[in-house]
This record gives structure tokens, sequence and C-alpha cells, in this order.
């Protein structure tokens, strides 16, 4: 029974692996054999260097921010909030932006930074901060920013529950002797709390990390890549090599070179995964 | 130092749903008012009919909802005919590493990565624009949670219930059905709402693989009120909250096994 399920499944995933090698050293007109020249057209095309770069920036900015948020909230509430009621409201809260398709959150963004519309230059006049409006999306510099700022509010809620869930499994009977030791809330959050929370640190940073190379639908909703290709990530320039400028040869390329380095970066990753594969 | 930090945090996350809301409930005449409005001055449905029902999205919502549920269906099937076996039966412990290792390895391969050869292969087989073409996609994209979902669930059930009714000469078959399938019911309406909404926000796909309302899915709808050159904000925004109801209502439902489901079931809410 397992056999036949998983040979038809392993043949749907790897066959298009297949053909995207072969589409990879095919002219996208005609599909005669070009050898290896699409990916030479591929790795030499500045554009690509971008979006990694973009790709780059985007993780920077969100993948920590998110981390350290999600910590400094699980600790706080840990710390401060034992009522089970209002740690249930908090939990309930913290699923909300988890569960809103990124699309939806697209929308929710450009309502808050679009020019004309958005409510954070409304804000920002209204209080006097600026006189004049921003356009959020619209400028380099702003633009990706912005762009991260949507993924820190979508996912941080999600560092915080893994990790407040992390703080309930260490044992009550180490941070007691530690505090008869008269450790400092600092010292036991250091020593003890974020050993127990190690595990849960990797898991995140693998889930994270798998999201961030993914995204594409509020970047594409927001910015579409631009100002210029500031916000291009690798995901919207693929996307734009093969359905903008048609060129399925270099896409197929890209696509191949991106899965190898997927791969490695998944071999890297998953050896220290906490993950019970029994 | 706690009430600031909420108070911060509060205003973050309520008002741009807020204003999601009020937005959607804004009349045309509003949204060109020289001054903008924090709130709709004449509250009206106006905008949630004129999506709908004008630009004929009430199809693209009857596509999305066929769509996840077929999915919800086919993952759920094809991950129990994996799972199984490989918590029930005597499959070497090679095999079963294997199968959850690679499907974790599935959980990190980024979609568009596999975009040009699925485009190259559902224009083949004449699937383009059809909704089967999603199914069939949401379900594979969806197995590795769903595998290591149901591997969970189904390993915290007793193997003694079953050998019980085998010794009682129930048949497998009959074994399965009638006590582990009841058993694990729970776990899979948990994962199946949890793969309902997953793919109920999938963009990328639908976007790529239909052309027009035949499959066209919600998201893909959304999109263009975004992307139109001049934005209908109101529309959009009432576009924006019909797409968030449906996961939002089934999540906070199955809230319990939502991180569970995020995290292949190492993190579990008591």
């Amino acid at each position: 029974m397992l056999v036949p399920v998983l040979g038809t499944i392993f043949l749907i995933v790897t066959y298009p692996f297949v053909l995207a090698i072969i589409q990879s050293l095919q002219a996208t007109n005609g599909g005669a054999f070009v050898g290896l020249q699409n990916y030479v057209i591929g790795l030499e095309n500045p554009l690509l260097y971008e979006a990694l770069a973009a790709t780059g920036i985007y993780a920077a900015l969100v993948m920590p921010t998110e981390i350290l948020l999600g910590l400094g909230l699980a600790l706080l509430v840990h710390r401060t909030v034992k009522s089970p009621a209002l740690r249930a409201v908090f939990f309930a809260m913290a699923i909300v932006p988890l569960v809103i398709p990124p699309i939806a959150v697209g929308v929710i963004a450009r309502l808050i930074y679009a020019p004309g519309y958005g409510a954070l230059n409304h804000i920002l006049m209204l209080t006097g901060v600026i006189h004049d409006e921003i356009n959020w999306l619209g400028q380099p510099i702003t633009a990706m920013p912005a762009v991260a700022s949507v993924d820190v509010w979508q996912w941080t809620p999600f560092v915080y529950l893994v990790l407040f869930s992390g703080f309930l499994t260490v044992p009550h009977e180490e941070i007691e002797a530690a505090q008869v030791d008269g450790a400092s809330g600092w010292s036991q959050f250091w020593h003890i709390e974020l050993i127990y929370l190690r595990p849960l640190l990797v898991l995140i940073i693998f889930f994270r990390l798998a999201d961030v190379l993914r995204v594409f639908d509020h970047v594409f909703i927001l910015t579409g890549g631009g100002p210029g290709n500031t916000t291009q990530l690798l995901s919207l320039y693929l996307y734009r090599v093969e359905f903008k400028f048609s060129d399925t040869g270099q896409a197929a390329a890209l696509a191949v070179v991106v899965l190898v380095a997927v791969s490695v970066l998944y071999s890297l990753v998953t050896r220290v995964l906490p993950l019970e594969r029994r | 130092m706690l009430l600031p930090v909420f108070a911060v945090l509060a205003v973050l996350y309520a008002f741009p749903l807020y204003w999601l809301l009020a937005t959607s409930l804004k009349g045309r005449s509003e949204l060109f008012q020289a001054t903008l409005s924090l709130y709709p001055e004449a509250p009206t449905l106006q905008p949630y009919v004129d999506v709908l029902v004008d630009r004929g999205f009430l199809v693209l919502l009857r596509n999305s909802i066929v769509v996840c549920a077929a999915t919800v269906i086919l993952a759920l099937t094809v991950g129990l005919l994996i799972t199984y076996p490989i918590t029930r039966l005597e499959v070497s412990p090679r095999v079963r590493t294997g199968v959850l290792n690679w499907a974790l390895s599935l959980r990190f391969l980024p979609p568009i990565a596999v975009v040009v050869p699925y485009f190259a292969v559902v224009r083949t087989v004449g699937l383009y624009d059809q909704p089967l073409a999603l199914i069939l996609i949401y379900s594979l994209f969806n197995l590795p949670f769903t595998i290591w979902m149901l591997k969970g669930f189904l390993t915290e059930i007793p193997r003694e219930i079953e050998e019980a009714a085998f010794s009682d000469g129930a048949s497998r078959w009959t074994a399965f059905r009638l006590i582990l399938l009841p058993l694990a019911m729970p776990g899979l309406l948990a994962a199946g709402v949890i793969v309902f909404s997953f793919s109920w926000s999938e963009f990328l796909f639908a976007l790529i693989l239909t052309s027009t309302p035949n499959a066209q899915t919600f998201p893909v709808g959304v999109q263009g009120l975004v992307t139109q050159f001049e934005i209908i904000w109101n529309d959009m925004a009432a576009a924006g909250a019909i797409a968030l109801v449906l996961p939002l209502v089934l999540m906070v439902l199955a809230r319990r096994y939502v991180i569970a489901g995020l995290t292949f079931g190492v993190v579990r809410e008591k």
C-alpha cells in the first residue's frame, strides 16, 4: 500500500525537477538544445544578484526582529501574566494575524501605507509629525522596511506562541533551585530558560527561513518588486523572468540553481532540527 | 511595563484590522473627500455587494470553496495512506525516517522553484485554468504538514486497542474503519481545517495556473482589485475582509492545533 502511494508522489515531485533540467538546457523558442547557455545568461544577469541582495536584506530585517520581539514578549507574558484566563486571551489574539491570508494582509498594509488613502500618513499629519505625505511604498529607502514590517506584523505572534509554550516546559524545580541560590531574573533567563528554548529557536529559524524564501504574495500586492528593483525578492524575480519576460529557458535554469541552493541550505539546517523522525 | 507594551500592541494589531473594516463600510463618495475620515460616516454594505455581485466574485468564492474542500479530502486521504503504514504496520525504521525526512524537505521547497515546470506540465495535460490543477498541487504542498500531523495523532492511539479487535476476528480494514478512524477523528478534523485555511490563502499557483473565473480563486480576484491603475479602496477592503473571514473563523475554532500544525507537531498546546 505504501509503495504505490509513495511511488506516485515521488514521480509527481521528481518529474517536474527533471523537466526543469530539460527546459533549462533548451532554447525558449523552438526548444533546440543550447547546453548551458541559459545558465550563463541567467547567472550573468545583474538583476539576479539584486534579487538575492533584496532577499538577504529582507531576511536580515525580518528574522532577527521577529525572533527578538517574539522572545521578549514571551518572556514578558511568562513573567508578569499569571492569570490563565488572560494568557488564553493573549493566545487567541496571537493566532489571529497568523491565519489571515497573506493577500488580505497585503490589502491591509496597502490601506495603511498607500499614498492618498493610507492611514499612516493621515495619522502622522494629524499629529503634526510630518507635513507632506510620504510615499512609503514608492521610495527605495522606505519600501523595503514597509514590506518587511508586514512580515513582522504577521509572524512575530508565531515566534511568541512557540516560545511562550517553550517557557512552560522549563522545569519548576530548576527555577526554584536557582531562586534559592539567589539568581536574578536575568540569569534565570540566560542560564536556564534559554537552554530549554534553544531547540525551539532552531525550529523557528527553520520555518521562518522556509517562509522567507517563498515570500511572494504581500510583496506582489504592495510594491510588485519596486520601486526599481528594491523589493524584488527572489520569488518575484523568478516570476518576472518566466511570466513577464517569457524566458522559460532562463527561468528553468534559475529554478534549478535555486533548487540546488535550497537543498544545500536545507541539509545544513535540518541536521540540528529537534524533530522526532522515528 | 506590561501595560504600555500591550497598549502599543493592541493599537498595532487592532487598528489595521479596524481600518480594513471601516474602509469596507464606506460609500464610494466618502473615498474622494478632501479630508480622510477615520470612520465610515454613512456605513453601507454596498462595497460587499459590489465585489460579490457586480464584479462577480461569488464565482471565485465558489471556486475557492470547491478547490479547498477537494484538497482537504485528497490531502487527508493520501496522508492517511502514508501515515497508517508507517505508524501501524511493520515498516523498517529507515523507510519511516525516510518518509518523514522527505516530507520535511518538501516543506522547505520554495513553490516558485517548481512553478516553471508545473506550468509546462499543467498546460501539456490540459489542466490549465482548471480547478483540478490547483487541487492536485495544493494537496501535494499540504502533504508534508498533513503527514507530520497525522503521524503525531496516530502514534498517540495505542496499538493495543486495534490488536484487541484483531483477536476478536476483525480484519485490518474493519479495525481501521470502526476503531482507529473514530479515535483519529479530532486530529483529522484539525488537520483538515488547517489544510483548508492554507489552501484558501494560496496565491502564487492560483495566479499562474488560472486565467478566467472558470478556476480563479478568491485571492486572485482580490489581487486584481489592488494592482489596478486606480484603486477603489472600499471594494478592495471589502474583498480583503471577505478573504480573511473564513480562515479566521476556522482557525479560531481549531486554535489548539494551529501551532502544532505550523511546527509539525513539535509544539503542543494543552
